[in-house]
């Protein structure tokens, strides 16, 4: 078997709301080929009272970025080149990662530090700019074809799917 | 407590100008300040803490079997032989990104979490195309991506596709996907005998890459295919497993068995259903058109190959529907092909020539006769060979060899011969493709059936294909109606009639497939006021009922003639009264 550090692999964390149970944070390793490598998701995080009137409108940030996506993206063995997101909040979790984090853009993006990756427009997490040009140079060619948002609709039946079994556990 | 405190001594003396203002403000000459020490001996203010605990959400986690790091596969994992690598791609323009994404589904009886999430977190088949990691030689349609989908994460499968619509290119796109995710390792495929070479060719087009065996030649050969585990792919035919059966029994192990037109084994009692059920292996699917041929207990039998003891003879048929469902893929041309040249049917009913009608009516009204004095002694062969007896004259008048059907069909080969077009004419008897063959020899026929020797048959096939002179094949319903592309025919004929419309619809289906060239003109033969209408009669009222039990799922029927239905042709009479079938 080859080496886990050599195996280029992507990562894709997502936050996930529901009505009932909370947040559940989501994040799939994939391998260049779009298959899955490692898949790993949270238990429900629901904010405590405390937490919504102190933490107000930072309350998102801290819950996706810091609780959960910190949490998420220190747990996997392998090392991902970068780590796409679909929520801006989950952005945060960059300064406590070393791993790029990029968000991607749903639409034609217009804003400026928006760059071209795969087939999609992504933005790299505020005061890291600078990860543009690893994210560039490392990223593999045969991941060209990725459309980076299709992985998010994958966390979002995987978590689905977990939650029934817990449910009928 | 006391809190220590500063003072200040703020009395200045202050000396005020003489000015009128001064004068009327009055200001006195100091200013009085009195400081008093604050008393901070009482109980402190209370406080209160808002804890905002920073603890870390709980994490599941799951690795996969493609992670360098997986512990997944228990057994120890073989590398790939080479020529299972990564096949250079033509240029081909980037396609466009499709409005459908193929997603596997975990079917029902996958049970564990991480099992079902291995399936649900697959790419969508489409982005594999698109990546390479699987390349096609055409691009499959949007319902062979469905099937590839069903097909990959079951263990048991029917595949049960109307003939023509590549039941064979998804099972191979479906097997090369397992094996080259590792789930499998080596895989058996079996098949009848005439359909070795087309899925070798097959293969061949759509997985180049995958080795194969075919399990061919004298004994010590065979043996020695069936042990060799070089190719992951073996390739067999029905008839082998009778022979090479103390070598299956031995410690082979498939990690999939395929059977193709899976129809064969429905007899649970057959020698071949029992050997090929005795084979050890972790999964199995079957490649059918026709998984019920006549009664719902045809099914039974497929099942009794994939899940021993799932499904039980005399099951309700409703029951059996709702077990099935998941397990059965089903698709018609109507429903999935609708680029595809139409079918077009020409049924052509003609009335016996004088010399056909006469020997007709005698030979029925005696037949009868016959049938009706054997009273309890009638069993099915009886009728069975009236029946056959009547349909060879409806063929030919057996003493002067007159023919309603062969003036019919001579004329419009004139037109296929005249517009430079081919045609393959069916008939269930080989004496009657001979005779055919014979009439009919100014458009180059050739024979296709069980009297022409194995190794020629493909040659047969390509000198139809290729020789311009050649303008009709004749088949026989048995040899010609299973797995051959013909798809460059535009006209069927159907100079006698099965009892099954399912094996008819198997023959059609020799030309009406994928790569049509344009519609295909099928002519069904029936002669009037004979047998063959009242069979007809029978059958059409079964087909609309064949659908319904893998469509709809509602209570099926049977699609064949059941005995009494046959006892029915004749409407025997005892001087008991109507004569039944035997219990």
């Amino acid at each position: 078997m080859s080496d886990s550090k050599s195996v280029p692999c992507i990562g894709f964390l997502t936050v996930v709301e529901n009505a009932e149970l909370g947040l559940l944070g989501g994040y799939l390793l994939l391998n260049a080929t779009g298959r899955p490598l490692e898949f790993h998701c949270t238990a429900p995080v629901q904010p405590s009272r405390a937490q919504e009137i102190l933490y107000g409108a930072t309350l998102r940030p801290y819950l996706y970025g810091e609780q959960i996506g910190q949490t998420l993206l220190a747990r996997p063995k392998l090392t991902p080149l970068v780590v796409c997101t679909d929520h801006e909040h989950v952005l945060s979790a960059r300064d406590f990662s070393p791993v790029p984090l990029v968000l991607v853009c749903q639409t034609e993006s217009a804003r400026p530090p928006a760059f071209c990756l795969a087939r999609n427009q992504v933005v790299a997490a505020p005061h890291y700019a600078s990860d543009q040009q690893a994210i560039l140079a490392a990223w593999p060619i045969q991941a060209d074809h990725l459309d980076l948002n299709e992985p998010f609709a994958r966390i979002r039946e995987a978590l689905e799917e977990a939650q029934k079994t817990a449910r009928a556990a | 407590m006391s809190l220590a405190a500063t003072t200040f001594d703020l009395a200045v003396s202050v000396r005020a100008l003489a000015s009128p203002l001064s004068v009327a403000l009055r200001q006195p000459d100091a200013i009085e300040v009195r400081s008093q020490p604050l008393d901070f001996s009482a109980e402190p203010p209370t406080t209160i803490t808002l804890k905002t605990p920073r603890t870390q959400p709980r994490v599941f986690s799951f690795t996969f079997p493609e992670a360098p790091h997986s512990a997944a596969p228990a057994r120890p994992v073989k590398k790939p032989a080479p020529s299972l690598g990564h096949i250079v791609p033509p240029s081909l323009p980037p396609a466009e990104p499709r409005q459908s994404l193929t997603r596997i589904r975990p079917p029902g009886d996958i049970i564990r979490l991480e099992d079902r999430l291995y399936y649900v977190l697959q790419p969508p088949l489409e982005t594999l195309v698109q990546s390479d990691a699987l390349h096609f030689p055409f691009e499959p349609f949007p319902y062979q991506f469905q099937g590839v989908a069903f097909l990959y994460p079951r263990y048991s499968a029917v595949l049960a596709d109307e003939m023509g619509l590549g039941k064979t290119m998804q099972a191979i796109t479906a097997i090369r996907m397992l094996l080259r995710s590792g789930e499998l390792r080596s895989v058996l495929l079996i098949c009848p005998k005439p359909l070795v070479t087309n899925w070798q060719r097959e293969f061949g087009l759509w997985a180049p890459e995958i080795p194969l065996t075919i399990i061919e030649g004298d004994a010590v050969k065979r043996r020695w295919q069936w042990t060799q585990e070089a190719a992951p792919v073996k390739i067999a035919n029905y008839e082998l497993l009778m022979r090479d059966r103390d070598v299956l029994d031995e410690s082979l192990a498939f990690d999939l068995v395929v059977l193709d037109e899976a129809q064969r084994i429905k007899n649970t009692a057959s020698t071949t259903s029992q050997i090929a059920r005795s084979i050890r292996r972790s999964r199995n699917w079957a490649l059918t058109g026709t998984p019920i041929e006549n009664t719902p207990d045809d099914l039974v039998g497929i099942f009794e190959f994939l899940s021993p003891g799932y499904l039980r003879p005399g099951t309700a048929p409703r029951r059996i529907a709702e077990l099935v469902r998941e397990h059965i893929l089903r698709r018609t041309k109507d429903m999935v092909l609708t680029d595809l040249p139409p079918k077009m049917f020409r049924d052509a009913e003609l009335d016996l020539s004088p010399e056909q009608r006469a020997t007709y009516e005698m030979a029925e009204n005696e037949g009868v006769m016959q049938l009706n004095s054997m009273g309890d002694q009638i069993t099915i062969q009886h009728v069975f060979e009236l029946v056959l007896r009547l349909k060879q004259i409806c063929n030919f008048d057996p003493s002067t060899g007159t023919s309603s059907k062969l003036e019919r069909l001579e004329a419009d080969l004139e037109e296929v011969a005249a517009s430079g077009k081919k045609a393959i004419v069916f008939s269930q008897w080989v004496k009657c493709l001979e005779i055919l063959k014979h009439q009919l020899r100014r458009f180059g026929p050739l024979e296709y059936h069980g009297q022409i020797p194995s190794k020629h048959r493909d040659g047969v096939l390509k000198q139809f294909k290729e020789d311009k002179s050649k303008h009709v094949i004749l088949m026989s319903y048995g040899a010609g109606s299973v797995g051959l592309n013909l798809q460059f025919c535009e006209y069927v004929f159907l100079f006698d009639r099965w009892w099954n419309p399912a094996v008819e619809d198997q023959a059609v289906n020799r030309a009406h497939r994928i790569g049509a060239a344009g519609p295909v003109t099928i002519t069904r033969m029936l002669s009037l006021a004979t047998i063959e209408e009242r069979i007809n009669q029978v059958l059409e009222h079964k087909r609309a009922l064949f659908d319904q039990i893998i469509g709809q799922n509602t209570a099926p029927a049977s699609v064949g003639l059941s005995q009494g239905e046959i006892f029915g042709l004749f409407n025997l009479r005892s001087p008991k009264g109507v004569i039944t079938p035997a219990a």
